[in-house]
């Protein structure tokens, strides 16, 4: 039996994603490159199929795609947001497996990497220009502040484990071990080399 | 002794040659009310079963795609856009009134260039053998009077490897489901009928076809026999709506 609330609830994210980019008309323009091709997402934990068509600088969320598909991605919710959001050249160790068109995977990873919404010209549309502008304000600011924020809170949470706890080594500390595993590894080979002229 | 041969027009038996104009005279009435309709009688459920069938479909850029009983062209539109420049939709429709709401709609959404409109019969389809990659036909086949008829039909118009996608009402897999659809059906369906198209007749007569249709494994078998392969269904809101795919070998 074929999942009508899975179905619904891609209408309504694929409605609400639509009207975003509305917002967005360089990463219309941009999607206009991939016209009718398609991204299947074999998300496995939690194990969800979805296909996303480009189709007229819009997208399209199935369920039960049936057909063709240009790129195919397997892996995790959390390694897809990954890989979408950071610029990785190489999928090796993320978790992520890629099969098919990756001209098109690298194309839609650009996209989603300079994804613009003009949120603002969204706010005023629904809320007038001034009420819209002071939301849009504020929103910035409250944004800023949680992002730096949430530096902060990494910066001082990686202090603490490695300098108070000592749970775990200092990225000098590593670099040194590091450099003394290759110092052994040399004079291993040094020896080694001795003793095959004995 | 000559007896007359007679199928099933709703709950009543009429003569074969009968029941398309009988089928005819329902859509007509009820053609310009068509869509409304529909949203009001499924909660606009409807639009969500025609999406899976557009999914189920597959098609493709460059695909030719015959949209039978198309009626007001919600598939269409959406083939039309899948398909592209170089693809082809035709909308076909055995009832003129159907054929010309659905045309007007579409055109005037834009739709054209890739979209052509016939008036046909689904037992008789007028075009070439292995003509299509894709046939879809939407709450149409209850309506057809010889549904093996239509089916080798529209096999023979395929090409290899096409499918064939039939969305039509069904049995519901639940008896409290089923009984509660009796009674929508049965009291709630014609009285809405005569709200929005004067026409209670129109909406009884949807409601007998639909018991009278075959079960989702009968329609099954019936493309199996017809000749399709690798058929299958796919029950939508608890069975009350099948979707039936058959490949052509």
């Amino acid at each position: 039996m074929i999942n009508m609330l899975t179905s619904a609830g891609l209408v309504a994210a694929e409605k609400c994603i639509n009207k975003s980019l509305q917002y967005d008309p360089a990463t219309q323009n941009a999607l206009t490159a991939c016209e009718g091709k398609i991204l299947s997402l074999q998300i496995t934990a939690p194990a969800i199929k979805i296909a996303v068509l480009i189709q007229e600088k819009s997208i399209r969320l199935m369920s039960q795609w049936d057909g063709e598909v240009d790129t195919q991605l397997s892996g995790s919710m959390i390694a897809l947001a990954q890989i979408a959001q950071t610029p990785v050249h190489n999928l090796k160790d993320s978790g992520v497996t890629v099969m098919g068109d990756l001209q098109f995977l690298a194309h839609l990873q650009k996209i989603v990497q300079q994804l613009d919404i003009d949120w603002e010209e969204m706010l005023t549309q629904i809320f007038g220009d001034l009420i819209g502008h002071q939301m849009a304000q504020t929103l910035r600011s409250k944004i800023n502040w949680t992002q730096n924020r949430a530096k902060t809170a990494q910066r001082l949470a990686s202090e603490f484990v490695t300098e108070e706890l000592q749970a775990i080594p200092s990225t000098i500390e590593l670099k040194e071990f590091y450099r003394q595993v290759d110092e052994l590894r040399l004079a291993v080979d040094r020896l080694g080399a001795r003793f095959n002229n004995l | 002794m000559n007896e007359e041969k007679t199928t099933h027009f709703g709950f009543q038996q009429v003569p074969v040659e009968e029941k398309a104009k009988r089928v005819a005279d329902v859509f007509h009435s009820v053609a310009a009310k068509y869509d409304v309709m529909n949203d009001l009688m499924s909660a606009g459920i409807h639009r969500l079963w025609k999406r899976l069938t557009i999914e189920a479909s597959a098609v493709r850029p460059g695909h030719k795609v015959l949209d039978i009983a198309g009626g007001t062209g919600d598939l269409s539109y959406q083939f039309s856009k899948l398909v592209g420049a170089n693809g082809q939709v035709i909308l076909a429709d055995i009832n003129e009134s159907m054929l010309n709401v659905g045309r007007d709609r579409l055109i005037d959404r834009g739709v054209a260039g890739n979209l052509s409109y016939a008036q046909c019969d689904a037992q008789f389809l007028p075009f070439t053998d292995n003509t299509f990659d894709c046939i879809t036909i939407a709450f149409g086949l209850r309506n057809v009077t010889d549904k093996d008829l239509a089916l080798r039909s529209m096999l023979r118009v395929l090409k290899p490897g096409g499918r064939l996608l039939v969305l039509e009402f069904s049995k519901p897999q639940n008896e409290l489901l089923s009984k509660a659809y009796d009674t929508y059906s049965f009291k709630i369906l014609p009285f809405m009928g005569k709200l929005v198209t004067q026409d209670a007749d129109s909406y009884r007569y949807l409601a007998e076809s639909i018991r009278m249709h075959p079960d989702q494994e009968t329609l099954k078998s019936m493309m199996d026999n017809a000749g399709f392969v690798n058929s299958e269904f796919h029950n939508m809101t608890g069975g009350i709506v099948a979707l039936h795919k058959g490949i052509k070998p």
